[in-house]
């Protein structure tokens, strides 16, 4: 009896240091943060005015949180499109059992190398690269003679938000396309063989046996990359801070502005318990996919 | 016996955990030691926005120098950049850690700490003392609040419109003095293949000293006032037709094809740099820029003039756009003496005048700049500080933070023409509102 409670307990006695940094740094700061969401308050007048709900109800009515949303979303299906299906189809090239041997090394070493750059040096490079004037996208439209399709990339409403997610994938999809490829090597060899001796082509050995074979990097990876545009921050805040006029607001961007531009703590907390809400659901839903996954 | 024994332990074990978590949150506030006497040993935090190396070098110089002085006093100093200074000093109110000494725009960014209660009131150890002697009293007003100084300023600036000197001969422009005249030296430049004013508006504060300026000449002064400082009534915030004036002026400076392609697009900085590499005929730079271009294009290269906005404003037109820039001390510091007696110290003549040789940028105290410490075009940028009838403080720092959040990003659809003038003054009417009776709550 004493043993068996014993050894019942003893599990937790191991979890209890993880437990009590869990619990301090993360559990009571989310709690906190939902506290400090119901009143007004500034960053350099600290008293704290309790206004009940009424920074949750201010989010319906916040165009900003809508415009904001709205290219979150954007870069999660742009991203989910490069970094989960053309990360996949490059990965398949670069393994199809023609090319490895010759170039696999040589494209896989390039398509990565992006990811290992920090985001303020990507940032600061594909600014000069956007540059209207001297930039080098406008400076080759206008050399072969597409002069009226150059912009203001960074500073035009219309294409501020899609020119950052483009950097975005530029950096990402080589790293995306490792992970495939560690997966897709892992799928036995003799399969494809015997696909080929069956008269497969390489597209039919694409849909029949790789797509099916790595579908639970596929799941893990749209979930990640799902996740990883709604928490963007660090490439947006460096290379346009939300401008022009807001146009490529993203939540965790707005949040910061509200907070640390505007004085208004309590709103910017109402919104960290929204990208915590969105967040959260979607790593639920992670974990219920990666679930079914295991099943079959 | 030994299920006793867990028990406890385990009960222990929670409790001592909830004490940590507990005692997580108010750890902060409690480490309040008892200022001392003169002797001993005080540590002052200076917090200010200049980490550039050459401006570290001569913060650094002045701390040792009065460290030599000072022995028992080590001045622990740090320094982040212009944009996240706004953002750092926020997070240190917040988490009350209010550096002793602190750098503040001056205006509204100042009277926000002062209305807190973060600013120390120094009214009467500046205004009561030799200290009002040694630096130029009309750069002290912007730190004014209801009659207290609240701050003492470090430097004076303001901005200038600058030319390249070649090309106005060649082409033989002469310095506009009205709107017109100034439309007009654009297109000549224009028609000869320059770009005639670089800008670079990647983030907009570098639009809000165009519209600042244009307010400050074409909205008479009273209106303006009561506006920016939201006394004015509700209804009435913001609805002067001067604001939608200066807009489009703004405005035709894009149409009119004055500004480089794209400003929303490109740095202030490296607008300058074209400007500098002699790509463009004009730039609106401020006086502590002037030795940056010096040192680029040669300090005969370039002239400057006041820019002529303003024609037929009801403003007055002799306003400069500038600013002081300056420290304040925190009401929570434990040795208010000490950090008063380094502000009089690092903003004195003698530090002014070692802050003008090395930097070329001119400081507030008296004499600080003259023909030995500085270059003739800084001088006599000074000068026309001086004549000037007043500052209009930066339209950024000088209205309410919620106003600006919706201002600043119009001028950039402004720029682009996905706004109209009135459209943004009727959002900027809006947010005034809308801060206003927030204020009074």
């Amino acid at each position: 009896m004493k043993r068996k409670f014993l050894n019942q307990l003893t599990p937790y006695y191991f979890l209890l240091p993880s437990l009590i940094l869990m619990s301090v740094f993360i559990y009571l700061p989310v709690v906190e943060n939902f506290y400090y969401s119901l009143f007004r308050w500034s960053a350099i007048d600290t008293t704290l005015n309790y206004i009940g709900f009424e920074n949750y109800t201010r989010i319906f009515t916040d165009d900003l949180v809508g415009l904001s949303l709205f290219n979150n979303t954007l870069y999660a299906v742009i991203s989910v499109i490069f970094q989960v299906f053309i990360a996949l189809v490059l990965a398949a090239m670069l393994e199809a059992h023609l090319v490895r041997p010759f170039f696999g090394t040589l494209f896989r070493n390039i398509l990565f190398l992006p990811s290992v750059l920090a985001i303020s040096v990507v940032g600061v490079t594909w600014q000069l690269i956007y540059r209207p004037d001297t930039g080098l996208i406008n400076q080759v439209l206008r050399a072969v003679g597409l002069d009226t399709l150059t912009r203001t990339w960074l500073g035009e409403e219309g294409t501020a938000i899609y020119s950052i997610i483009a950097v975005s994938q530029w950096q990402w999809v080589g790293y995306c396309m490792i992970l495939f490829i560690v997966a897709i090597q892992a799928i036995p060899e003799e399969l494809f063989e015997s696909a080929r001796i069956d008269g497969a082509n390489a597209v039919q050995q694409f849909f029949r046996i790789t797509v099916p074979l790595v579908r639970e990097t596929t799941l893990v990876m749209t979930t990640i990359t799902v996740i990883g545009a709604f928490k963007v921050f660090d490439i947006i805040w460096v290379m346009t801070a939300g401008g022009p006029n807001h146009a490529s607001e993203v939540l965790g961007n707005y949040l910061y502005r509200v907070a640390f531009r505007n004085d208004e703590m309590g709103y910017a907390a109402a919104l960290a318990t929204l990208l915590f809400v969105i967040t959260f659901l979607l790593t639920f839903i992670q974990l219920w996919l990666g679930r079914t996954g295991k099943e079959n | 016996m030994i299920k006793n024994q867990f028990y406890v332990i385990s009960l222990l074990v929670i409790l001592s955990m909830i004490l940590v978590a507990c005692s997580g949150g108010d750890a902060g506030g409690t480490s309040e030691s008892s200022g001392g006497s003169e002797s001993e040993a005080v540590t002052l935090k200076f917090f200010h926005k200049w980490p550039e190396p050459e401006h570290m070098e001569f913060y650094e110089f002045a701390v040792q120098e009065y460290e030599k002085n000072h022995p028992n006093v080590t001045i622990e100093m740090e320094a982040v950049a212009d944009e996240p200074y706004k953002d750092k000093i926020r997070v240190l109110m917040a988490a009350n850690e209010v550096p002793d000494v602190y750098f503040s725009w001056a205006g509204e960014f100042s009277w926000k700490f002062a209305r807190a209660g973060q600013a120390l009131d120094i009214t009467d150890a500046v205004m009561n003392t030799d200290w009002k002697d040694q630096v130029i009293l009309s750069a002290v007003e912007p730190y004014k609040l209801d009659g207290k100084v609240y701050g003492v300023p470090m430097r004076i600036n303001a901005k200038f419109m600058v030319y390249n000197k070649a090309m106005f001969e060649e082409y033989g422009i002469s310095e506009p003095a009205t709107w017109d005249e100034f439309l007009t030296a654009c297109s000549t430049l224009k028609e000869n293949g320059v770009v005639p004013l670089a800008f670079g508006d990647e983030f907009p504060w570098a639009a809000s000293h165009y519209v600042g300026d244009f307010n400050a000449k074409l909205v008479g002064g009273d209106v303006r006032s009561a506006d920016y400082l939201l006394t004015a009534p509700a209804e009435k915030l913001f609805t002067d037709p001067g604001y939608v004036e200066g807009l489009a002026r703004f405005q035709t400076l894009v149409t009119a094809g004055c500004f480089n392609e794209g400003p929303n697009g490109i740095s202030h900085s490296s607008a300058r740099s074209s400007f500098i590499a002699g790509k463009a005929g004009m730039i609106y730079i401020e006086l502590e820029e002037f030795v940056t271009v010096a040192d680029g294009m040669g300090q005969d290269a370039f002239g400057f003039f006041q820019f002529p906005s303003g024609s037929g404003g009801e403003g007055d037109q002799k306003l400069l756009t500038g600013a002081p820039d300056g420290f304040m001390i925190s009401a929570s510091t434990e040795h208010p003496e000490e950090a008063m007696d380094f502000l009089k110290f690092i903003t004195g003549p003698e530090m002014g005048k070692e802050y003008v040789k090395r930097l070329g940028i001119p400081s507030a105290a008296v004499g600080a700049v003259n023909d030995e410490t500085a270059l003739p075009i800084v001088v006599k940028g000074v000068e026309s500080i001086n004549t000037a009838s007043g500052m209009a403080l930066w339209l950024d720092t000088d209205i309410n933070i919620k106003i600006v959040e919706v201002y600043l990003p119009g001028m950039q659809a402004i720029l682009n023409g996905t706004k109209t003038p009135e459209e943004l003054m009727q959002e900027v009417h809006d947010a005034a509102v809308q801060a206003q009776s927030e204020l009074s709550q």
